[in-house]
C-alpha cells in the first residue's frame, strides 16, 4: 500500500518512462508460442528492426 | 522492420483474434508473463494484461524507442509517428 503510493508518486514527479526499459539497452530474450503454436524468438529477429507490441487483451479494440 | 503483438491471452484466444482481424504478423502468447515481465509491460506474473507498451528493438538487438500510451489509437498514432520521424 505505501509502496504503491511511493511508487505512483515516484512516476508522477520522474515521468512515465522511469518504468520502461531503457534506450540504448540490450532487448531481454523471449521464447514464446505464438497464435499458432509456433516457437517465436527474439533471436530469430536478429539483424531486423523489431517492433513488439503489447495488447492488454486479444479480441477487443485495444 | 518485422512486427509481433504480446499480449497474455491463450494460443485460443490469440488465434482467434488473429484470424477476425488478419493481422499480418504473429501474435506472442505471454500466458506466464514471462515477456511482460522483462519487458516492464507488468508489475508482477499475476497481472491481468500488459501495459500498452511498445518498444522498438534495434537490427543489433538493443532498445531503439520505448513507447508507453493510455489508448490503443494513441499507440498506434504515436508509434507511426516516431517511426516516420
Amino acid at each position: 500500500m505505501v509502496m504503491n503510493l511511493i511508487s505512483t508518486l515516484l512516476r508522477r514527479v520522474l515521468g512515465a518512462n522511469v518504468r520502461l526499459l531503457a534506450v540504448g539497452s540490450t532487448a531481454p530474450a523471449f521464447e514464446v508460442l505464438d497464435q499458432s503454436s509456433v516457437v517465436r524468438k527474439l533471436a530469430d529477429y536478429r539483424g531486423r528492426r523489431l517492433v513488439l507490441w503489447f495488447y492488454p487483451k486479444a479480441s477487443t479494440p485495444g | 522492420m518485422s512486427i509481433v503483438g504480446v499480449s497474455f491471452d491463450s494460443v485460443e484466444s490469440n488465434r482467434a483474434f488473429a484470424e477476425t482481424q488478419a493481422f499480418p504478423f504473429p501474435l506472442l502468447c505471454d500466458v506466464d508473463r514471462k515477456v511482460g515481465l522483462a519487458y516492464k509491460a507488468c508489475e508482477t506474473a499475476n497481472d491481468a494484461y500488459p501495459r500498452r507498451i511498445t518498444y522498438v528493438i534495434g537490427a543489433d538487438g538493443k532498445i531503439e524507442q520505448a513507447i508507453e500510451t493510455k489508448d490503443a489509437g494513441g499507440q498506434a498514432e504515436t508509434l507511426g509517428r516516431s517511426l516516420l520521424s
